[in-house]
């Protein structure tokens, strides 16, 4: 017998039974998060968001600045759709330019957060003891701090803006970010695989950045859209506060604020700041759990 | 004779969002009363979802299409769920692969146990009482206090027999164990087998073995029903199966065992091809696509079943009335043939390992100051010295627990070694900084234990088999030929370079790491167990292709396994080790017709030969592995071995030289 006469697996044109497999698992997920109601409502109310912010002089029907005094604290109408607010300014355009806002902290905030977090979170883990050790400390300190307190307290030092507010959400979205990634790693850190690449002579860094960090960054992903919604609510809690967006610039937290103002002459106003808050809210935390749901399969149902 | 469980045409179908995969085809399978049948199969075969399908265990998305399990006179698949509550445990008790996973391990086992018996009627204390008993009677050592243990605390071993004492506390009329000797180790699973027999004829069970080790099934079974890819391709009972098979996949079944060839091979016996897709219904016969005796009948027509004598039953259509041929001889279709031996083994030493000791921290300084240990460590390895030469396979052989991995690793800067030298083509590879090794890294490869687990998840076939390039910035654009050029090498079709390693079954995953560690062209490869994880007709396959890149390229081996049967037909040296110390060295051959240590005796004994009869009467070593925290004085065998006298037990032996150039450390080696 020579060597050739071992058989080798047939080659196959069509795909075999393991590669169909895997490629049935991608598709089986996909079939499930479009049959699931809430993550497709999650995914619709998302892009939403995401449209109206980018595309907010499109939709908006007059200038978010305009002041239209005769029909001052309108209810809604033809012309202004969700009504006016003391100066007369359109409502509904305000709650689209607000948006932007909102869009421009989350996607930062949370981008920024996720990136240092990330390495952070896998230095922590794969890196020695006393680094894991110290960086938990810096982490767990972080934590420590209530987020609006310690947003009211920087203000109160320096003045309000938004980049203090984007800093901050930053600074405290970190910690969870980089806790997750650790564990992540921790549990990748012994595995065979790793330890073959050692074997390969394969750098930390590479290690890091081509086998590790493909493997943490999903659940870490997941955690971010559902981290859009809080991040949302603390710029708005804090443009509500004054702390935050400076008028003119319209906010949902300034518009939630001007209304609640007068809000014994109209209702609209809170109204109108407030809804597109709670669908944002509900938009991502939907997407999340769903997405969550389908590619964590511990939490799946059945064996 | 009356069968207590009789399973009759028994059809699941698994739902999967690709359509329905056919699991069980027309499987009918009968378990007499006080009969151990074994069902054997390698994965895929449907074994497993028999057992889940009479316990009602059956995963979410599967459905019983049809058939029935007729159990003690009633059909198990017609009962209410309540009803076959009562009838798990009661009736129909399991013992698990892996104690480890199968038992809670926040319970102690009397807590566990007298939870078995929540139904019975009795005051907690006889539950207890009973519960001692059967732990005394699998052979617990002093039950009455380590009933109150927990999983964590008893050995792989210890933590089985609780299993099966568990299982046997209701007196259940049918026992099923499901693999029950694969997560441990040789010495440990003779001891089971022995166990299980004995149980056997005191309790007069009935018991049903799911295994794919045909030695186990040999060993332990009255009736074997053999299944391939969801059917019953053929059953009876243990002598026919074993002597007069009928049908092609068991002959070639057992001619894959390694444990089977008694003289030295280099070249293993496999079954080409892969098993079906079960997607389709196939319409001839399952085992036609990898049949070396196919013949066009059998790809258009199933086989009828075919009754020889003594119930003894198989399907093919070799049996067919009007063939020539009739019930075939014992054809070797995969006759291994002797490969010359050529030039092999020469020159100067490619690896030494030289008294090297590698150990482990246990608890930090401060603690151990403070608790007034001298030495806060455990040894995985001592003193091991070992040479190889290139073109040369070394086998490194022990149990779980020995240091076989450590000491590979340590070989490979993976694990710190704490004295010794290990020198590499003449050069200290110890101690080395990661950048001062990583050129030698080229020429020294591993192979890891878990096929697809020791590939990165998220990487490419492509990319896993170029990345030894990339890290060592050689063949820069020229990646695409190198991944080619080592598919080719390891016989794995080009279009697997854009998978991923999930998408591998573990023969060509393991192939990936055969490419991946040759990819630079080593002069040295140890390889971690390179058959775990695969089935017999594949492993092989995987021999044959590493002994044949060794032929051409020159390779020196460093297999580190557990399985003395494969290691044996691919080794020219085998060195034998326990607790972490070398016991025996030399050739493999003599080694393995003359074992001079009585622990290697063991070892070649504890081998479960796939023959029924050949079965032992005695258990080749009793007890268990001391742990690598108290080792025993005097020569650390001397807890187990039959041989042991007062000298063993005081005083450490050393290395004896016998007349044919094997280094033993015993006192009393067995030299005839």
């Amino acid at each position: 017998m020579n060597p050739s006469d071992i058989p080798a697996p047939a080659p196959d044109p069509v795909r075999t039974g393991a590669a169909e497999r895997a490629y049935s698992v991608r598709r089986e997920k996909l079939i499930l998060f479009l049959r699931n109601p809430q993550g497709m409502l999650g995914l619709f109310l998302v892009i939403m968001f995401f449209a109206s912010a980018i595309f907010a002089p499109v939709f908006a029907t007059h200038d978010p600045l305009t002041m239209d005094i005769p029909n001052r604290l309108s209810g809604p109408t033809a012309d202004h759709w969700a009504g006016t607010d003391q100066l007369g300014r359109d409502t509904y355009t305000r709650v689209l330019y607000g948006g932007r806002v909102a869009l421009e902290v989350a996607a930062i905030g949370v981008s920024v957060s996720l990136v240092i977090g990330l390495v952070l979170g896998m230095v922590a883990g794969f890196g020695p003891t006393w680094l894991d050790n110290l960086l938990l400390l810096i982490f767990d300190a972080i934590r420590s701090f209530p987020t609006v307190i310690l947003a009211l307290a920087a203000v109160a030092l320096l003045g309000p803006s938004l980049k203090l507010v984007l800093a901050i959400v930053i600074v405290t979205s970190i910690p969870s970010y980089a806790r997750l990634a650790r564990t992540s790693t921790l549990a990748l850190k012994r595995t065979e695989f790793i330890l073959a690449e050692r074997s390969l002579g394969a750098s930390t860094p590479r290690i890091l950045a081509r086998h590790i960090m493909p493997n943490v960054i999903g659940p870490l992903l997941i955690l971010s859209a559902m981290d859009v919604p809080v991040v949302v609510t603390i710029e708005a809690g804090l443009s509500f506060l004054g702390l935050g967006v400076q008028p003119p610039t319209a906010s949902w937290g300034t518009v939630l604020n001007e209304g609640y103002l007068i809000i014994r002459d109209t209702p609209w106003m809170v109204i109108a700041g407030g809804i597109p808050l709670v669908l944002t809210t509900l938009g991502f935390t939907f997407l999340g759990e769903a997405l969550r749901d389908i590619f964590d399969p511990k939490l799946r149902k059945g064996r | 004779m009356t069968a207590l469980l009789d399973i009759r045409s028994l059809n699941v179908d698994f739902r999967t969002p690709r359509g329905r995969v056919h699991a069980l085809r027309d499987v009918s399978l009968q378990v007499p009363k006080g009969k151990i049948v074994g069902v054997v199969g390698e994965s895929g075969s449907g074994k497993s979802t028999v057992i889940w399908t009479v316990t009602r265990l059956l995963a979410a998305n599967g459905v019983v299409e049809s058939g029935e399990a007729i159990f003690d006179g009633q059909d198990l698949l017609t009962y209410p769920e309540p009803r076959m509550q009562e009838v798990r445990g009661e009736k129909v008790s399991m013992v698990f692969q892996d104690p480890m996973t199968s038992q809670s391990p926040v319970l102690s086992y009397g807590q566990q146990m007298t939870d078995i018996l929540y139904r019975r009627p009795e005051p907690d204390a006889e539950k207890m009482r009973r519960a001692v008993e059967m732990m005394r009677r699998v052979g617990i050592p002093d039950p009455e206090s380590r009933i109150a243990q927990y999983p964590h605390q008893f050995s792989g071993g210890m933590r089985q027999r609780a299993g099966i004492a568990m299982a046997l506390l209701m007196d259940p009329m049918l026992l099923v164990a499901d693999e029950p000797t694969t997560a441990l180790d040789v010495t440990m699973e003779a001891q089971i087998i022995h166990l299980i027999r004995e149980l056997q004829r005191e309790f007069e069970a009935t018991i049903m073995v799911v295994s794919h080790n045909l030695g186990l099934i040999a060993e332990l079974c009255d009736e074997v029903v053999v299944m391939y890819a969801g059917e019953v391709v053929e059953h009876g009972d243990v002598r026919d199966i074993f002597y007069r098979a009928a049908h092609p996949y068991t002959r070639a079944l057992l001619e894959c065992d390694p444990a089977r060839e008694m003289t030295r091979t280099r070249l293993l016996p496999v079954i080409p091809g892969d098993i079906p897709d079960l997607h389709i219904k196939p319409t001839g016969c399952v085992f036609a696509p990898r049949c070396p005796k196919a013949m066009v009948v059998c790809r258009e027509r199933q086989p009828d079943a075919h009754t020889l004598e003594g119930g003894h039953a198989t399907r093919c259509h070799l049996l067919d009335p009007g063939l020539a041929e009739g019930p075939v001889a014992q054809a070797e279709h995969t006759a291994p043939e002797a490969v010359s031996e050529g030039p092999r083994s020469s020159g100067a030493p490619l690896l030494e390992v030289d008294h090297l000791s590698v150990r482990f921290r246990i608890m930090g300084a401060l603690k151990a100051r403070v608790k007034g240990v001298q030495e806060p460590f455990v040894d995985a390895v001592l003193n091991a010295s070992l040479t190889l030469k290139r073109g040369e396979t070394l086998g490194l052989v022990g149990e779980s627990g020995s240091g076989k991995t450590t000491l590979g690793r340590a070989v490979l800067g993976l694990a710190e070694a704490h004295l010794g030298n290990v020198t590499f083509e003449g050069r200290d590879v110890l101690g080395l900084s990661p950048a001062a090794f990583k050129p030698l890294r080229r020429d020294m490869a591993m192979m890891f234990q878990d096929p697809v687990g020791s590939l990165s998840p998220r990487q490419t076939v492509r990319a896993l088999v170029t990345e030894p390039f990339e890290i060592h910035g050689l063949s820069k654009g020229r990646l695409d030929e190198e991944a080619e050029r080592l598919c080719d090498m390891v016989r794995l079709p080009l279009n697997f370079l854009s998978r991923y390693p999930h998408e591998l079954s573990g023969g060509q995953a393991r192939r990936v790491g055969v490419a991946r560690a040759l990819a630079l062209n080593p002069k040295l490869i140890i390889a971690d167990e390179p058959t775990a994880g695969l089935d017999v007709s594949v492993q092989g396959e995987i021999l044959n292709l590493m002994g044949e890149l060794q032929r051409e390229h020159g390779l020196g081996y460093l297999i580190i396994s557990h399985n003395l049967p494969v290691v044996r037909h691919i080794s020219d040296k085998l060195a034998i080790m326990y607790l972490g110390r070398l016991v025996e060295r030399g050739d493999s051959e003599a080694i393995f017709a003359r074992p001079a240590h009585p622990y290697t005796e063991a070892l070649v004994g504890g081998v479960p030969q796939p023959d029924p009869d050949k079965r032992r009467a005695l258990v080749s070593i009793e007890g268990e592995v001391p742990s690598l925290a108290s080792r025993p004085s005097g020569c650390e065998f001397h807890t187990r071995c039959k041989y042991a006298t007062e000298r063993c037990r005081a005083e450490r032996p050393g290395d004896t030289v016998l007349g044919d150039g094997r280094i033993v450390t015993c006192h009393h080696p067995l030299t005839d």
